[in-house]
C-alpha cells in the first residue's frame, strides 16, 4: 500500500473519518493505530526494527532527561559553591550525558549501518582481501531493509541530541512517542521531522476544517500529477537512455541525465506533496522539503532548496558540531598561522562540509556512486566559496551587473547543467558507468540532431507522449515560478467561482486518470527516495 | 564590545549593514559558513566558547542578540 494506490486513499479516508469521529483525547491513538497498520502492511515483521529503534530512543531520551534534571537540581542547590566546584560537577555530569547519548546513537545508527551497509562493507573488504590472496571471509547476508529506516534513524538521533542539549524535554508517554516515530505520511520518505515541530501537533487533537481539507486534497492531487503523469513518464526514456548509454554520445546523454534529475524531483517532491496533503487534512503541518530547487543560481543554493529537512539535519547535527568542535577549532588556529587568515579560517569549515557531503552521498545508498555524487556537489560548493573573491574580481572586470536578469538566468542554467551532470552518479548503475557516461557526453558535444532525427522516439515514448511531457513540464515550471513569486495557488483558487473551481478539480483528477502512466514498466510500489 | 563586534562582522561580510538588519538568519543573509566564521572570531576576540547548540537564529539575528549571547557566556565563564 504505497501513496499512489487506491487502497492508500481508502485507508486515508478511513483514518480521517475515525480521527474526527473519535473523542478528542483519543485522536492521537487513531493516528498511532493507523500508522502501525500502514507500516505493517508495507513491511510486516520488519516493524520490529522500527519498534526496537523507537524503544531504545525513548529510553535514552528518558535517561538523558533524568541526568539533565539532576544537573539542574544540583546547580540550583549548589549555585553558591566556588566556580571550580561547579565546573568539576558540570564536566562530570556532561560526560555522563555524552556517554548515554553516544550509546543511543550507536544502537540506532548501528541498526541502520548493519542492515543497509553490511554487505557493502563486506564486499569491499572481500575485494581487498581476495586481491591480497586471502579469499572472501565476509559472508554476504540476505538483509531486508525496513521501510523508511534511513529517515527515522536520523529523526531518532535528532531527538536524542535535542534532549541531550536541553532544547527538548523527553517524551514520557511511550505510545505517544511511538506515534512520533511512525506517523504514516512521513515515515516512508520524510520530511525528516524535529520533535519540537511535529510531536505537539500529533499529540494535540485537531478539529475538522473543510477549507483545510480542500487544501490538503489539492496538495495530494498536485503530488499525484507530479508522480504519475510526469515522473513515471520521464522514467521511460530515462531508463532507456541510461540502459543503452553505450549506443549514444554527446549532449543526448546530458539530456538523459537532466531528465533523470527532473524525474527524481517530481517523484520525490510529488511524494512530499501527498504526505503533506494527508497530514494537512488531519490538521498537521509537515515541513517543506523543496522550495523550487531548479531556480537556484548556485549548487550551494540548490542544496538549500532541495531535501531541506535533510540539509538542515546535516547542518545542525554534523556541520555545526564538527566545525565548532575542539579539534576543528585547533586546526583552524594552526591553519591560520600557516596559510593565512582567509584560507586558514575556512579550512575546518570546508573539511566539515566535505564530511557532510560525503555522508549525504553515502546516506543515499551503499554504493560508491553515491559517495561520488556527494563529493561532486561538495567540491562545487567549496570551490564556489573559496573562489568567491576571484569570481567577484572577474565579474567586475567583465562589467557584469550582479542583479541583471540575464546574469541570474545564466547562473540558473549553469547550475541546472552542473546538477544534471551530478545526476549521472546517482542515476547510473555504478560509479564506472557514471564516469563512462560523462566521458561519452563530451564526445561529439555539438551533436544536437537527436532532438529532431527521431532518436528520442525510440526511447519508449511516442510523439504524443513527448508533447504531453513537454506540456506538463511547462506546467511544473509555471507552478514553481509562481511559487517563487510567492503567489498562493490555494488563495487564487479560493477566489474563483464555485463552478470554475470544481471544473479545475475535475480536470486535475481526469489528468491523473487519463494521463497517469500505468504502463508495462509501471511499478506502483516504487518511489525513488523510499528505496533510500 | 559593540565596536569590536561590528568590526569583526564587517570584516566577514562587508556587504551587510549589520546595525540595520533584524533577521540576519531568518532572512538567509548569513549562511552557515558566515556563522562559523563569526563564531570563530567571537570566540577568539571575546574569549568565550560558543557551542553548536547555541547556534540558534535568536542568538544571531541581530547585533544586540549576539552581544547578549557573548555577555551570557562571559557571565558563565
Amino acid at each position: 500500500m504505497t501513496f499512489v494506490t487506491l487502497p492508500f486513499f481508502i485507508f486515508v479516508a478511513a483514518v480521517t473519518l475515525a480521527y474526527f469521529l473519535a473523542p478528542r483525547q483519543c485522536r492521537w491513538v487513531v493516528l498511532l493505530l493507523g500508522s502501525y497498520y500502514f507500516y505493517w502492511t508495507n513491511s510486516a515483521w520488519l516493524v520490529l526494527v522500527l519498534l526496537g529503534t523507537t524503544w531504545v530512543t525513548f529510553g535514552i531520551g528518558l535517561w538523558l532527561q533524568r541526568v539533565n534534571d539532576q544537573k539542574q537540581t544540583w546547580l540550583k542547590a549548589n549555585g553558591e559553591l566556588p566556580w571550580s566546584e561547579v565546573s568539576k560537577y558540570e564536566n562530570r555530569i556532561n560526560r555522563r550525558a555524552r556517554c548515554i547519548l553516544l550509546l543511543g546513537v550507536a544502537i540506532d545508527l548501528g541498526a541502520l549501518l548493519f542492515l543497509k551497509y553490511f554487505n557493502f562493507f563486506g564486499q569491499n573488504i572481500n575485494r581487498l582481501l581476495s586481491g591480497l590472496g586471502h579469499g572472501s571471509p565476509v559472508p554476504v547476508l540476505k538483509l531486508l531493509l525496513p521501510l523508511g529506516i534511513s529517515f527515522y534513524t536520523l529523526q531518532a538521533i535528532a531527538y536524542m541530541v535535542d534532549v541531550y542539549r536541553g532544547d527538548e524535554r523527553a517524551d514520557r508517554n511511550p505510545f505517544k512517542f511511538m506515534l512520533f516515530m511512525s506517523f504514516f505520511p512521513q515515515i516512508v520518505q520524510g520530511p525528516i521531522p524535529r520533535h519540537d515541530k511535529l510531536a505537539v501537533q500529533l499529540y494535540e487533537p485537531h478539529d475538522f476544517d473543510y477549507t483545510r481539507m480542500c487544501y490538503g486534497v489539492q496538495l495530494m492531487v498536485w503530488g499525484l500529477i507530479k508522480k504519475l503523469v510526469i515522473a513515471e513518464r520521464l522514467a521511460i526514456p530515462t531508463n532507456y537512455l541510461f540502459d543503452h548509454f553505450a549506443d549514444f554520445k554527446g549532449p543526448i546523454l546530458l539530456f538523459a541525465s537532466a531528465m533523470y534529475g527532473l524525474q527524481v524531483y517530481t517523484d520525490f517532491s510529488g511524494g512530499m506533496d501527498i504526505a503533506r496533503g494527508v497530514a494537512h487534512i488531519l490538521g498537521i503541518e509537515l515541513e517543506l522539503n523543496f522550495t523550487q530547487p531548479y531556480f537556484s543560481s548556485s549548487i550551494e543554493e540548490f542544496w538549500r532548496r532541495w531535501h531541506i529537512t535533510m540539509g538542515s539535519w546535516m547542518k545542525d547535527y554534523v556541520f555545526y558540531p564538527l566545525s565548532l568542535s575542539e579539534p576543528f577549532t585547533n586546526l583552524s588556529r594552526k591553519c591560520r598561522k600557516v596559510m593565512g587568515k582567509y584560507i586558514g579560517k575556512r579550512i575546518p569549515a570546508f573539511l566539515a562540509m566535505f564530511i557532510v557531503y560525503f555522508l549525504v552521498g553515502f546516506w543515499h545508498g551503499p554504493n560508491w556512486k553515491y559517495v561520488a555524487y556527494g563529493i561532486w556537489n561538495g567540491v562545487f560548493i567549496m570551490s564556489g566559496i573559496l573562489l568567491e573573491s576571484t569570481y567577484a574580481r572577474c565579474r567586475k572586470k567583465l562589467g557584469i551587473q550582479e542583479k541583471a536578469v540575464t546574469w541570474r538566468l545564466f547562473r540558473i542554467i549553469r547550475t541546472f547543467i552542473l546538477v544534471s551532470i551530478g545526476r549521472f552518479f546517482s542515476g547510473a548503475a555504478d560509479l564506472r558507468t557514471a564516469l563512462d557516461m560523462i566521458g561519452r557526453m563530451f564526445m561529439h558535444w555539438r551533436d544536437i540532431t537527436f532532438i529532431y532525427n527521431g532518436t528520442l522516439l525510440k526511447a519508449g515514448l511516442n510523439t504524443a507522449n513527448w508533447f504531453l511531457l513537454f506540456v506538463m513540464l511547462m506546467l511544473l515550471f509555471f507552478v514553481d515560478f509562481m511559487h517563487e513569486k510567492k503567489v498562493s495557488f490555494r488563495q487564487v483558487l479560493d477566489e474563483q467561482p464555485l463552478v470554475f473551481r470544481w471544473l479545475i478539480y475535475i480536470a486535475a483528477v481526469l489528468v491523473i486518470l487519463i494521463f497517469g502512466y500505468y504502463g508495462p514498466q509501471y511499478d506502483a510500489a516504487s518511489f525513488i527516495y523510499a528505496g533510500f | 564590545m559593540r565596536e569590536q563586534l561590528l568590526a569583526l562582522l564587517d570584516e566577514i561580510r562587508p556587504d551587510v549593514e549589520f546595525e540595520k538588519e533584524t533577521k540576519l538568519i531568518d532572512d538567509g543573509i548569513l549562511d552557515s559558513f558566515d556563522i562559523i566564521s563569526i563564531v570563530q572570531e567571537m570566540n577568539d576576540t571575546f574569549g568565550v566558547r560558543i557551542k553548536a547548540n547555541e547556534l540558534q537564529p535568536d542568538n544571531f539575528n541581530t547585533v544586540d542578540a549576539m552581544i547578549e549571547l557573548i555577555e551570557k557566556l562571559k557571565r558563565r565563564a
